[in-house]
């Protein structure tokens, strides 16, 4: 019956053909270890994320009066309606830790580089996405934190040149934070994570077509390359389990560890807190606005400290694949680069002393500086490691990325022949 | 993996400085175990609803829910006095009364402890932080020219054995308003105990069950 049934499918949808090529003969690395897991926990928690979402809605009310009653309602009367307010309260700031991961992985491995280029670049559309969904998502419980973290991230704006004050009052659609913009904020919270689903399956598509990247940066012989299934779907499921232990430890033991105890305050017009803070996915880029004296000058080094990743293929200049794996110049500045903004998140957080606004120039400065050292350090490093000789595990890898060239090259000629 | 070790210590570190900046102001707080027994919270919850709800409203909290603390549908007839069951522990004189006397509304009481760093902890400390200064004026060392007259009468009282008496009254306050802000949290940790045990057991068999799936590729 259920043999019809995939026959009866297999005629009019490629069903059991997309399996095959997607998942129980889709070729992946066999050295993949666990960093390779996060793309796929980022994809749980996306769907956890619109699940629980979903449900909060229902008893929702984006309304400047009655929002921050609606999270009390939901808190205290909901069926179970405090889990899933924790559970999405606290999959927010797995989202970050899971997608900061992500792209320390693709950052030390150097997965960015070509031909991954475009799944770096959907990436970097994804975080942004991402961004602006959680920041929107803040504003909603209507707490004090909410409130003027909102309305500091919105004047913001006001640094664009000429039309500012405009782009102010048309973001907010008011002159001050209010009903208006809490309305606004939750339309597009819900709808972003669409976007984001959306632009999940063309960096999905992306890598399908190009293939995992695996930790020597080297293309792998294929020998060296298992089916995804049932090898990495065992392997990711128990990653998932790990990081649904730590996740839940969190939602029932502490669940307010993520939440501002300010924010238990609803928000007040007129009564700005003493020490307003981001959360703390954004400590490290309010760093960087606050380091530069001018407004505008901060506003764009904080959006260039985003954008700048993008350039990173172009950045890495060196003909040795990979990243840090044999690179141990580049596995340097990877860290300096990691510690570096671990400072910015902690300068980020601290109220803006003296001594803090210095500390945080001084990290500004190297995070923007380790971008401009890496074209000649990957130039220079490369030079002196073909002086030095390369290993012979490097030579191995050489090798069998060139038969695998062969071997691609020998059947794309058979393809053409054969047409 | 190992190599990998440093990036997630740099993780930590960036954990830790959220950490950091969320216990430094409650560390001068009192350090005072809060047991929520059925027994302080009901005690609480007296002291609470004839103490402070003269001043303070509590929202978000229904007469009915009291219930769950331990009490019977008789004390909370009681306690709720003219109020419906169902109704909130909150009186729109209150907002009225207080904005002439002390020309501010002060706040609600049904958050409180999680607004504030330090939960039950710094409103315990709160309510045992007056003193008496040398003109005879009180102050809190808290909270320095606070408005919430001294409702334990804590800064006039010197006797020792007389002072337990009130931070014993301050400790229930103190669970009441933890409960209050945050009523289940006994039942999240019940069950959170069940989901802990339950995904530690299926992380295992994952892990098994992926050992031995990729030991078929021994060898080859």
């Amino acid at each position: 019956m259920a043999r019809l049934v995939i026959s009866w499918i297999d005629r009019r949808f490629p069903l059991t053909k997309f399996i095959k090529h997607e998942l129980t003969e889709y070729p992946t690395p066999r050295n993949l270890n666990y960093w390779w897991n996060f793309g796929f926990l980022a994809g749980f928690v996306l769907v956890l994320q619109i699940i629980s979402g979903v449900f909060l809605a229902m008893h929702y009310k984006p309304d400047a009066l009655l929002a921050f009653a609606s999270i009390e309602h939901i808190m205290r009367e909901v069926n179970y309606g405090w889990l899933l307010r924790y559970l999405h309260s606290t999959g927010a700031s797995a989202f970050f830790v899971v997608i900061f991961i992500h792209m320390a992985r693709t950052l030390y491995y150097g997965t960015y580089r070509a031909p991954r280029e475009l799944m770096w670049w959907t990436g970097q559309v994804l975080l942004v996405l991402l961004m602006a969904t959680a920041f929107m998502g803040y504003l909603l419980p209507w707490g004090q934190m909410s409130y003027w973290g909102a309305q500091v991230i919105t004047n913001l704006f006001g640094a664009t040149p000429m039309i500012g004050d405009e782009v102010v009052v048309w973001l907010r659609g008011d002159f001050v934070v209010g009903d208006a913009t809490i309305n606004r904020f939750f339309v597009l919270h819900f709808l972003f994570p669409f976007l984001i689903c959306g632009m999940v399956l063309i960096h999905l598509v992306a890598l399908h077509y190009v293939r995992s990247s695996n930790p020597s940066g080297f293309n792998l012989d294929a020998k060296d390359n298992i089916p995804f299934h049932p090898y990495f779907t065992t392997k990711d499921l128990f990653g998932l389990g790990v990081f649904l232990v730590i996740f839940c430890f969190f939602v029932f033991f502490y669940p307010e560890f993520f939440i501002e105890s300010e924010n238990n305050i609803p928000a007040d017009p007129l009564n700005t807190p003493a020490h307003i803070v981001p959360e703390w996915y954004f400590l490290p880029f309010y760093a960087i606005l606050r380091a530069i004296p001018d407004m505008l000058g901060g506003v764009v080094a904080m959006v260039l400290s985003i954008l700048i990743f993008t350039a990173m293929p172009y950045l890495d200049r060196s003909k040795i694949p990979g990243g840090s794996r044999y690179r141990p110049a580049y596995r340097i500045l990877f860290y300096v680069f990691v510690v570096n903004v671990a400072v910015l998140a902690y300068v980020g957080a601290q109220p803006p002393t003296d001594a803090m606004t210095l500390l945080g120039r001084i990290a500004t400065f190297i995070y923007f500086g380790v971008f401009l050292l890496l074209p000649f350090l990957s130039k220079h490093e490369e030079k002196w490691l073909l002086e030095r000789g390369l290993s012979r595990e490097v030579l191995d890898l050489i090798e069998g990325e060139e038969s695998h060239e062969r071997r691609r090259k020998a059947t794309a000629r058979r393809e053409e022949t054969k047409r | 993996m190992r190599a990998m070790l440093p990036s997630l210590m740099a993780l930590l570190c960036v954990m830790s400085t959220y950490d950091l900046r969320a216990a430094s102001p409650s560390s001068s707080l009192a350090d005072v175990e809060l047991s929520h027994e059925s027994e302080n919270l009901k005690r609480g919850a007296q002291f609470v609803l004839s103490m402070c709800t003269g001043c303070h409203n509590l929202t978000y909290v229904k007469y009915r829910e009291l219930l769950r603390i331990g009490f019977n549908h008789q004390e909370v007839a009681e306690l709720k006095g003219d109020n419906d069951i169902n109704a909130p522990i909150f009186s729109p004189d209150i907002v009225e009364m207080t904005k002439s006397l002390f020309g501010l509304v002060p706040p609600d009481l049904s958050l409180i402890a999680k607004a504030r760093e330090g939960k039950g902890r710094y409103i315990y400390t709160l309510l045992t932080s007056y003193h008496q200064n040398e003109d005879g004026s009180v102050d809190n060392s808290v909270f320095p020219g606070i408005r919430m007259p001294d409702v334990l009468s804590y800064s006039s009282t010197t006797d020792d054995q007389d002072r337990k008496v009130l931070e014993e009254q301050a400790r229930d306050a103190a669970v009441f308003l933890e409960w209050t802000a945050d009523p289940h949290a006994n039942d999240r940790r019940t069950m959170g105990y069940y989901v802990m045990g339950y995904l530690i057991v299926f992380t295992f068999l994952l892990w098994f069950l992926k050992r031995r799936t990729w030991s078929q590729l021994e060898g080859k």
